[in-house]
């Protein structure tokens, strides 16, 4: 796989979508999420009333897994920092859908920079999440 | 809308995981992420690490369930905002433990300073979280 042009330094172009990714939410995702990092809480299992949300920071791996499917990163790119909000929990069943836009572009003490901003919604077009961080280019 | 049970003050309490490389390659399938600085032992060997490294999102866990326990809540509100910066990798065998306080509340948000620290006591990353002072799931950015 190839690097998308429009992700590189010089191709890049602010605003425009570069890609777009859907993820279907399992509870079996949800237990594996859980059980990696040892979330206990009812509220993420199946039997929760409502239904099982996910954690938080289960919606911000989703919201990133774009770009690493995608490709999106150039090889050797290093992030340096993150911004990030979160919004409507994540359930069991949901239908998340991330768009990946460059936000900026910059040079400084010699180094290139992007920022990758991802929004993830869901399927009522709730934001799930946003995360938009910045990354030296190789 | 319900208050967010924070205070002026309040630390955040003890959360800590250890990392290991299952956790890395587990971690890999769900996020996608399998570059060979995360997954490939040999290869993150001759690279500028030295070994793999942990995915950023890892080391972060310590911070979302540190907040989540100090609100007495399994998700943070709708509409925190975490700005964080990474200072050093997190490896295989690492212990990550967070550390922060509630410093202020300002424009109807809890400010929390916070850092990740290995065990030798080194900033892994370090940042701020902004924490809606109400409830306002449903009603932030849209």
């Amino acid at each position: 796989m190839t690097v998308n042009p429009l992700t590189t330094y010089e191709g890049a172009v602010l605003g425009r979508e570069v890609c777009k990714g859907v993820i279907h939410v399992t509870q079996s995702d949800i237990d594996d999420f859980c059980a990696l990092f040892g979330y206990d809480d009812p509220a993420f299992r199946p039997d929760a009333p409502g239904g099982a949300v996910a954690p938080t920071s289960m919606g911000l791996t989703y919201g990133l897994r774009l770009g690493w499917e995608q490709q999106v990163f150039p090889p050797g790119v290093i992030r340096m920092g993150d911004e990030n909000v979160h919004g409507h929990p994540v359930h069991a069943g949901d239908v998340l859908t991330t768009v990946l836009t460059i936000a900026d572009r910059f040079e400084k003490k010699g180094r290139k920079f992007l920022s990758y901003e991802q929004v993830t919604r869901n399927q009522d077009g709730q934001m799930v999440c946003s995360i938009t961080f910045a990354a030296i280019l190789p | 809308m319900a208050d967010i049970p924070l205070a002026q003050g309040m630390r955040l309490p003890h959360v800590e995981i250890e990392i290991t490389q299952a956790m890395i390659d587990r971690y890999a399938a769900i996020s996608g992420d399998f570059n060979p600085v995360h997954v490939d032992p040999d290869r993150a060997a001759a690279s500028p690490f030295g070994s793999t490294i942990a995915h950023g999102c890892i080391p972060m866990e310590p911070l979302f369930q540190a907040l989540a326990r100090a609100m007495g809540r399994p998700l943070l509100p709708f509409g925190t905002r975490v700005s964080l910066r990474y200072r050093a990798p997190a490896r295989p065998g690492d212990r990550i433990r967070v550390e922060g306080a509630v410093a202020d509340r300002k424009d109807d948000a809890w400010q929390v300073p916070f850092a990740c620290l290995n065990q030798s006591g080194q900033t892994v990353i370090d940042g701020t979280c902004l924490v809606p002072a109400t409830d306002g799931q449903g009603a932030g950015p849209a």
